[in-house]
């Protein structure tokens, strides 16, 4: 313990103050040939000692031949007595490497030179001697790499390496780590129980996954049963054989495993018990044939228990007896009651805490959701919403705008440069499409909207089906730069991917743009008086035909742009459309028809809502999409304008 | 009470198709008709009954229900469930037989439970299991919990005067959310695996397929004939005069008095225990139902059937059905002669799609009263 102590004070100086100059001058073969005998030769007791003259020289190449050492591959020759590694252990002759520069220095047979062998008691303290090079390397990774191994394999003389270290520590990553580390180390080897708990509190408010599980394994417990509580052990617990801790059964069957009653037996063993028993067609003087009932086959077992062929069923009655003369309980492993006091305390004000942060992260989740419906549906928000034209392939249009982006990223190398043309490009491919399928088909259809569901659909499959002619059924990849690849991480608790957050801007930029272009611009207003009345709006001048068909086109060029943005996290198939179709009418309709205000609130209420049952029920997202669809079919019932309805003449009908 | 002439010419064709199929099957005729095809015929008079539920609710009253595909499967899943579980029953029991030991009725039901369950990693009986045991509930059931669901979705959103277009894609809704409600594996139908194995009949494992899918067609000929002249009744009275003005203007039928709801409430569920008979009788000759039976497409399907039909004439919608289905069988099953114009050929399997899409596209925009706007170019019409 003492020679610990100093290595870690010197360690925790070397790495400060410039080495010794003696060491600079020395090569590590002196050094180590001043120590030879205790090097070729080591004692579990002696070899801290010199370990600690080894390491007081700080010598840059030491902690290179300590893993040498340590792992058995290092070797010393038997004529002067030098260390050296070799290239190849199962060559013949072997090549010698000096220890310092790693070059050959000449060959030797096996006979001549003798392998170092520490024992598993002096590998363990080079170990710990090693442990304090790598807490103090440069490399901050390496750094973090020696507190991984400390934290997987604790032992009590990394306990003042690690104070030592969170002294020195400037970076503050390996600070969070060794705040977690240190305790941890603390709460395992220290003695009185005072400095544990206060360990202990140094975690509170720690929200990491360390902090949590270092205090998880303190918690740990373990059930047990006895006729009275023992009085040494830690109880976490008294359970009650029925509650929903404890159910019977398993109470029972824990008495059976302690041997402290006698088993009961199953349908299938009695089944099993009988037929080992068949004497002349006969068990225990029943028929075999009328043993397809189980009071008959209860009738034979009692006679089998009768003549001492078979074990008693304990009754029900001595069952609760056996249950109700026994303690079940669970038992902390760890003995202090103060300590494990102080870790529950801990850890639930830390799970609060955690709580709080999962809601954030939760918000986060269902806020990117409801720009990713946002996007989804804006497009319809304006051919559905304003022009009240269904558009069963708007869908498609996604999809197209997706392709858009799968095409221009195998023209493009650079995935950057090719989302910046993608995003354009698919809104004029989208567009262009959208004006066709105005002008070929939707204006004749305006006063039959139902008939243009059919239409639309018709040109919705065609559209999947040439897709899938073109570029097959399989997912095309459409890969999202390298700046958009990553995620921006608050704790363990909160993260999100950067995808998620260029798409709630996206979402933010076309709604601003779509709220100017309806309300600030000449064509908005246009929009909105043929949409309005279109008779009245050609006696002002206007031309419905051209308005029409614009605002048609820029609905369908929205989803286009938002097929881009969808196509970086979501597969690049003929049919993704669909995955969007019945989703992206839900958030308009919910929202409130006419106003993209009504499309933004409702797609926030759907995401955020999904989200939260799937927080709810979190293994089943099918499950979440099931109960939101039925929300919104029971929400349609009491707002069946939606969210935001219009009043007055622009209500229409 | 106009009668309907179409009532009697459509029982005709009706019976001398039944007649012919039967002279020319593999188990009383000539067996010029497979076996499969057979199925195939019965299948599609099945999509024809629920095609005209669909005209019912659509073509007369003005309901353009996007989701009477789901009662269609909700039928389906319920004639499955006793199925498959009396035809596993006979195949455990079977098994057990072997056993030293008689087995009891529980270990029948539990290795009965496992068998069905297991794929789903399950072992119990889930709730909605309780009547599979018995032919006559099923049967209740295969009615009654269609009607019922269509029942509380239309009051619901009748009540609350959800119409049109909003009324379509609530619909939609419903139908995307029993499906995905069904793809999972806890709900206790097997989740994406579907039910399967309807073929086999329990009771008739002695008799072949080839009579089986005969008695089947027969079956599916009279229910579509016996709803024909159900509907075709249904519409020809005051309750059709009422409906009609329900889906030309609504408000105007309620001003003179009527419930409208009611009225469109009865059209709803009827059709969707019409819907639900159809899948009873469909997934047997199937012989495989899945959650993806019921996506929303089906349901879409089924209306542009009844739109090439042609709505409001009954008959229409019978078309529609026979012709669209028959023919997507003919080119997605490979039958169809591929063309080849050289450097390229046209594969039916592919291209098909495209061109029933264009055609529902040209229907829509030139022939709005679908096919059976053709019947009107021969027979003329005393009233519009």
């Amino acid at each position: 313990m003492q020679h610990l102590l100093r290595i870690a004070i010197i360690v925790a100086i070397s790495l400060f103050l410039t080495p010794a100059a003696q060491a600079q001058d020395l090569s590590l073969q002196d050094i180590l040939q001043d120590h030879a005998e205790q090097i070729a030769d080591p004692s579990r007791r002696t070899v801290g000692e010199t370990l600690d003259a080894l390491v007081a020289t700080g010598h840059p190449d030491l902690p290179g031949f300590l893993t040498r050492w340590q792992s058995r591959e290092a070797y010393q020759r038997d004529a002067d007595g030098f260390f050296v590694y070799v290239e190849d252990e199962d060559a013949d002759p072997l090549v010698l490497l000096d220890i310092s520069t790693g070059e050959a220095i000449g060959t030797a047979g096996s006979r001549e030179i003798t392998q170092l062998r520490p024992n598993g008691g002096v590998r363990r303290v080079i170990g710990g001697a090693l442990v304090q090079f790598q807490l103090g390397a440069d490399d901050p990774a390496i750094r973090l790499e020696a507190l991984d191994a400390i934290a997987d394999d604790p032992e009590e003389s990394y306990l003042p390496l690690v104070e030592a270290r969170l002294e020195a520590e400037e970076d503050p990553a390996i600070r969070a780590r060794l705040e977690v580390v240190l305790p941890g180390l603390i709460i395992a080897f220290a003695e009185d129980d005072q400095t544990r708990v206060d360990a202990i509190r140094t975690l509170d408010g720690n929200v990491s996954l360390d902090a949590r599980a270092t205090l998880n394994r303190i918690l740990s417990t373990r059930r047990g049963v006895a006729e009275a509580l023992p009085e040494e052990a830690n109880i976490a617990a008294i359970l009650e054989p029925g509650s929903p801790a404890l159910s019977r059964d398993d109470a029972y069957d824990m008495l059976v495993q302690s041997d402290l009653a006698p088993p009961l037996i199953s349908r299938a063993e009695q089944r099993d018990v009988l037929a080992a028993n068949i004497v002349d067609g006969r068990v225990g003087g029943v028929p075999v044939a009328t043993l397809n009932s189980e009071e008959a086959r209860d009738t034979a077992y009692a006679a089998l228990v009768d003549a001492d062929l078979a074990e008693p069923i304990p009754t029900s009655a001595e069952v609760d007896a056996a249950l109700a003369a026994h303690t079940f309980f669970d038992a902390y492993s760890e003995p202090s009651a103060a300590v494990t006091r102080a870790a529950r305390t801990t850890l639930d004000s830390i799970e609060s805490r955690v709580g709080v942060y999962r809601f954030l992260d939760l918000s986060l989740d269902g806020i990117s959701l409801a720009s990713i419906y946002f996007l989804a549906a804006i497009g319809l928000a304006i051919t559905f919403g304003v022009m009240g034209v269904i558009n069963m392939a708007h869908g498609e249009f996604i999809m197209i705008g997706a392709y858009t982006g799968y095409v221009v990223q195998t023209l493009i190398a650079d995935y950057t440069l090719s989302i910046a043309v993608a995003l354009p490009l698919a809104f004029l491919v989208t567009f262009a499409l959208g004006v066709l399928m105005e002008r070929s088909v939707i204006r004749w259809l305006y006063h039959r909207p139902l008939e243009t569901l059919l239409a639309t659909f018709g040109i919705s499959i065609a559209l999947q089906q040439i897709i899938r002619q073109i570029f097959g059924t399989q997912a095309r990849p459409f890969t999202p730069p390298d700046w958009l690849a990553g995620a921006v991480t608050v704790n363990d608790v909160i993260s999100i991917s950067s995808i998620r957050i260029a798409i709630f801007i996206l979402g933010v930029i076309f709604f601003v743009l779509l709220w100017l272009i309806l309300n600030r611009t000449r064509l908005g207003l246009e929009v909105r008086a043929v949409t309005q009345n279109p008779a009245m709006a050609a006696s002002m001048g206007i031309n419905p035909d051209r308005i029409n068909m614009m605002t048609f086109g820029l609905g369908s060029g929205i989803a286009g742009v938002a097929g881009v943005a969808i196509g970086l996290f979501a597969q690049v198939t003929p049919d993704m459309g669909a995955n969007y179709i019945v989703q992206s009418f839900m958030t308009v309709v919910v929202g409130g028809v006419g106003n993209i205000f009504g499309t933004l609130i409702g797609a926030g209420m759907i995401g955020s809502l999904q989200k939260a049952i799937e927080w709810l029920n979190p293994t089943n997202t099918l499950a979440a999409q099931t109960y939101m669809i039925l929300f919104v079919i029971l929400f349609i019932q009491f707002r069946p304008r939606g969210i935001i309805a219009l009043r007055g003449r622009a209500a229409g009908d | 009470m106009t009668r309907n002439r179409s009532v009697p010419i459509f029982i005709a064709i009706l019976a001398a198709f039944a007649l012919g199929v039967t002279v020319m099957s593999e188990a009383y005729g000539t067996g010029a008709i497979s076996v499969s095809f057979t199925k195939v015929l019965g299948m599609t008079l099945c999509l024809c009954l629920a095609a005209l539920a669909m005209d019912l609710v659509w073509g007369y009253c003005g309901i353009l229900s996007l989701g009477h595909f789901a009662f269609f499967g909700l039928g389906g899943y319920g004639i499955g469930m006793w199925l498959m579980t009396a035809r596993t029953e006979a195949v455990v029991r079977a098994n057990l037989a072997n056993q030293v030991i008689p087995p009891t009725e529980a270990e029948v039901s539990d290795a009965t439970a496992l068998q069905i369950f297991s794929v789903v990693g399950g072992e119990d009986w889930p709730w909605m299991w309780a009547a599979s045991d018995s032919l006559f509930l099923s049967l209740v059931l295969i009615v009654l919990v269609p009607g019922l669901l269509a029942l509380v979705f239309g009051w619901l959103a009748f009540r609350s005067r959800v119409t049109g277009v909003y009324l379509s894609i609530l619909t939609q809704a419903m139908t995307l959310a029993l499906s995905l409600y069904l793809f999972q594996n806890d709900t206790g139908l097997r989740g994406n695996n579907g039910l399967s194995g309807l073929q086999n009949i329990p009771g008739a494992e002695a008799i072949g397929q080839d009579r089986i899918s005969i008695w089947f067609f027969w079956a599916s000929a009279a229910a579509l004939g016996l709803t024909y002249i159900g509907a075709a009744w249904l519409v020809s009275g005051k309750f059709g005069n009422i409906v009609r003005g329900i889906r030309d203007d609504e408000q105007r039928v309620r001003f003179l008095g009527y419930k409208v709801e009611a009225y469109k409430l009865f059209v709803f569920t009827l059709t969707g225990m019409i819907c639900g008979i159809a899948g009873a009788l469909y997934y047997p000759q199937a012989g495989i139902i899945n959650p993806d039976e019921i996506a929303p497409i089906a349901s879409i399907y089924l209306a542009v059937w009844v739109a090439i039909g042609g709505r409001g004439r009954l008959y229409g919608a019978v078309i529609g059905a026979a012709v669209v289905s028959l023919l997507s069988t003919y080119f997605t099953g490979g039958r169809a002669p591929d063309i080849n114009l050289g450097l390229f050929a046209i594969e039916w399997v592919d291209w098909w799609p495209v061109l029933l899409g264009l055609g529902f596209v040209l229907v829509t925009l030139f022939a709005p009263k679908g096919l059976g706007g053709l019947v009107d170019y021969f027979v003329r019409k005393d009233r519009t």
